[in-house]
């Protein structure tokens, strides 16, 4: 692959090989709707990669898509949507957000059920790591296993390894039908909709499980509400519906109720994700809805991933209590914190034995750590 | 050598290693042609207990060494260079199976389609299938990132492995990725695979299992000419119907295939056939067979046809997998060559790999993933004579650089190993070589992993200054 460098990359590395030679810590900014999510982190200089912006290559024929970091989902959506394409991707938050941030970030949404993370969709992708080194891994083609995996490393690290400035992600075609129901369920509603979807053979585009109060928020029914998403040819998704129907009374809601999903909770919330095997969905959301009924907000679960996010406010939220409530949800199981006030981020608990492994990694390429410092932890 | 095979044996026994010269030339090569390197000496523990203890004598002396599977691979990269070798085939349990999660925690000698045959009675079956996957085996297959025809629609090993335990070169034991539920920090999992056993050595897997579709139709449609084909392969993919696979065979592999036991029925007259395999619940599934049928027309099929019954579908099948034993029969010696380009740019890619061949005079058969892109020109040789072997590198190089050209990648399931170093710097800038050794280093800082493989060493500025690390590793 011939490297084609974006006048903007190489200023992003000078600024880098700048910083570090001063050892001035920097923090990467993008389009600004997550930032640190809220980490406890040291004053920096931002690094602003927001002018990165646009559509690099797209031959619907491949069904392969190159854009620059700062390039918005919803760019890439209507860049798409000409050809009957889509990214199959649906992080939640703003559609403002960027390509760059989703990956660095490794953020989805209830797509994930069927299409997977970030991880899964990207096929390539430039950054500069902390020396000032731009690095191209990956390629622009669907199957590729030349060299070492830099893409799934820098994919989720939040910018620790070096400013992702460039990606290359793989496209589908959009269904040919692509409905949306709804439907109530009572007792053990994970349990009852993870059963059904690991013994249905119709499987979903996306199947969430919704909180009572997030389902009256988004005016889906009353009580705990699934969203089943169905994709494919007409006699599919009309027997698909059918099955849907077993669960309960199913009704169509419109399609839009997945941007609503994605947009309903404020930056200012609290959000973590627990998550477990896929047969103890219950149970996570049990924990799920004890945390709320405490704290407020909601829960959502995308139960054939066997994880349950909560999102709580936090405004006027007494913190002592939310900490207690937080270590109680993640007892035993794994939480990932997404967005949390500063001073709750040291209480989550973490359970990796690859600290040690991940420190050199992050040495290795950001070596006087003035990367997004804070971070993924110190 | 005596000191280390003695505390070698203390591990797994006399009988589990070989030293002398005629006992480690059945390890002098793997499935590639053309290379033929000899280990120093092969060990091969029985139990992961005895694999740790083994990888901790190796670090504690220093020892360079080599980790293989089934040595099915086709990049030379299971070859030992005079260092040890560590076989791993003896790893054969299938752990566990979580039938509810649709999971299997699996050693790594474990054979591919051995546990598909074990989670059969459940409804599943591990999706990734290379063509060796009768012989190939998980650990492998993780260390090569293994595709194969099915991995169109249900992705590759990357996409089904959940957590690995691996042994780094220092000895360590590690878990990478999280067996239940999600873990926040670097994706050390997806570093791992397909890192072609340069990062550590696989203790266990645990993957997912996927579950038996409900229906399968498989399609044969025949075409005079390979542009033709192409065409009915891009609406396909263009039309959001995803195959299960989508395979295609040019007119000398259908013939070695027709002359051969593999015999599958294919039309010998054909210039191109398309192996189409459209799987899931019923529901629907005829309406798409009707449209891929249609594509096929559309772009000039002569004839299209549904396989009758399992039988007749598993001979489609076999013909398609086996069509590198049938163009053996033809050839004392076959390289498989692995490439990929962008899906659009087949038809010209394709023209120019025959052009290349007529040019020097070789016979090449194309037997590919077309559905993702994924290239295996084939040429059969006689590696003995060294016009005819010289003339075959230089078409392979050549066509190497034209899957390059044409915004492609140098491998889409077979590896770097060592056939394909020569062509990293083609592909990957200097920053970004540097960055692949950066990585290396963090998992196997004195590069006694598997020397010499995937990069190449003067692209290591650490390599380049530190001789003894070099000396050590090279021997």
């Amino acid at each position: 692959m011939t490297s084609v460098t974006h006048e903007g990359v190489e200023h992003i590395a000078d600024t880098i090989r700048a910083a570090r030679a001063r050892n001035e810590p920097l923090r990467i900014v993008g389009a600004g709707t997550w930032l640190d999510a809220g980490h406890p982190c040291a004053d920096a200089t931002r690094l602003d990669v927001s002018s990165l912006t646009g559509i690099t290559r797209y031959e619907p024929g491949d069904l392969v898509l190159s854009a620059r970091a700062g390039t918005s989902l919803a760019d890439i959506a209507a860049a798409t949507r000409e050809h009957g394409q889509w990214l199959a991707l649906d992080p939640l938050g703003s559609a403002d957000g960027t390509i760059g941030a989703t990956v660095a970030t490794g953020s989805c949404g209830p797509l994930a059920s069927a299409f997977g993370t970030p991880r899964d969709h990207l096929l390539g992708c430039e950054f500069v790591t902390g020396s000032g080194d731009v690095v191209r891994g990956g390629g622009q083609v669907v199957k590729n296993v030349a060299g070492f995996d830099l893409v799934r490393l820098v994919t989720g690290a939040w910018g620790t390894l070096g400013p992702i400035t460039e990606v290359t992600v793989r496209l589908r075609a959009r269904p040919e039908v692509d409905r949306t129901l709804a439907v109530a369920l009572d007792a053990e509603p994970a349990e009852t909709l993870w059963r059904w979807l690991r013994e249905s053979e119709l499987t979903p585009l996306a199947a969430e499980l919704l909180s009572p109060s997030l389902a009256a928020a988004l005016a889906v029914g009353n009580g705990t509400v699934a969203l089943i998403r169905l994709g494919g040819n007409e006699t599919f998704v009309r027997a698909a519906s059918d099955a849907v129907g077993t669960l309960g009374v199913a009704h169509e809601v419109p399609s839009s109720v997945w941007d609503r999903l994605a947009r309903a909770e404020s930056a200012a919330a609290l959000a973590v994700r627990v998550s477990a095997l896929p047969s103890h969905a219950e149970s996570l959301w049990q924990r799920a809805l004890e945390l709320i009924a405490v704290t407020g907000g909601y829960a959502h679960a995308t139960c054939a991933r066997g994880v349950v996010r909560c999102v709580a406010p936090t405004e006027g939220a007494d913190i002592d209590m939310l900490r207690t409530a937080l270590l109680r949800l993640a007892d035993g199981v794994s939480i990932v914190g997404e967005r949390m006030p500063a001073h709750l981020w040291p209480a989550l608990p973490s359970a990796r034995s690859t600290r040690d492994l991940e420190a050199r990694v992050r040495t290795a390429f950001d070596p006087a750590h003035i990367l997004n410092s804070g971070v993924l932890g110190a | 050598m005596s000191a280390l095979r003695s505390r070698l044996a203390a591990i797994v026994g006399d009988d589990r290693i070989l030293t002398r010269t005629g006992e480690l030339r059945s390890y002098e090569a793997d499935g590639l042609p053309g290379y033929q390197k000899r280990p120093s000496l092969a060990v091969f523990p029985g139990t992961r207990d005895e694999t740790v203890a083994v990888v901790r004598v190796l670090a504690d002396t220093g020892t360079p060494y080599v980790a293989r599977g089934a040595g099915t691979g086709l990049s030379g990269g299971a070859l030992a260079d005079d260092v040890v070798l560590l076989g791993l085939h003896r790893l054969k349990r299938i752990i566990s199976i979580d039938r509810d999660n649709a999971r299997a925690v699996v050693e790594p000698g474990v054979v591919n389609s051995r546990l598909t045959a074990e989670t059969r009675r459940f409804g599943l079956h591990y999706a990734p299938d290379p063509s060796s996957q009768t012989a190939c085996t998980i650990g492998g297959n993780v260390a090569e990132n293994a595709g194969g025809p099915h991995c169109l629609k249900y992705g590759v090993t990357l996409n089904h492995v959940l957590a690995l335990t691996v042994i780094l070169p220092d000895g360590t034991v590690v878990t990478l990725g999280s067996p239940n539920g999600e873990q926040e920090g670097y994706d050390l999992l997806g570093a791992f695979i397909g890192s072609e056993g340069c990062f550590g050595v696989v203790l266990d897997a645990t993957v997912r299992l996927t579950r038996d579709p409900a229906a399968i139709r498989t399609l044969l449609a025949d075409f005079s000419s390979v542009d033709a084909a192409a065409q009915a392969v891009s609406a396909i993919i263009a039309s959001g119907i995803v195959a299960a696979a989508l395979e295609m065979m040019d007119a000398n592999t259908i013939q070695a295939v027709e002359a051969s036991i593999y015999a599958a029925g294919y039309p010998t007259d054909a210039a191109a056939i398309l192996l189409i395999e459209l799987d899931g619940p019923a529901a629907g599934l005829e309406d798409d067979v009707a449209r891929v049928i249609q594509f096929c027309r559309s772009a000039g099929a002569r004839d299209v046809r549904v396989a009758s019954d399992p039988a007749d579908r598993a001979r489609l099948w076999q013909g398609r997998k086996k069509a590198f034993g049938a163009m053996g029969r033809i050839s004392p010696h076959l390289v498989v060559q692995d490439a990929v380009v962008p899906r659009t740019k087949l038809p010209a890619v394709l023209a120019t790999i025959q052009r290349i061949a007529t040019e020097h005079r070789v016979n090449v058969c194309n037997v590919f993933h077309a559905g993702d892109g994924n290239l295996h020109p084939n040429i059969g040789y006689n590696a003995d004579d060294p016009d005819e072997a010289a003339r075959v590198h230089v078409a392979m190089t050549e066509m190497m650089q034209a899957c390059i050209d044409a915004g492609g990648s140098i491998t889409g399931e077979h590896g770097i190993g060592l056939d394909k170093l020569q062509y990293m710097d083609r592909l990957f800038t200097a920053p970004t070589l540097e960055a692949m050794c950066a990585l290396r280093a963090v998992f196997d800082p004195d590069r006694r992993s598997n020397p010499g493989k995937v990069i190449p060493i003067h692209s290591c500025s650490e390599w380049r200054a530190a001789p003894s690390v070099r000396a050590a590793a090279v021997r």
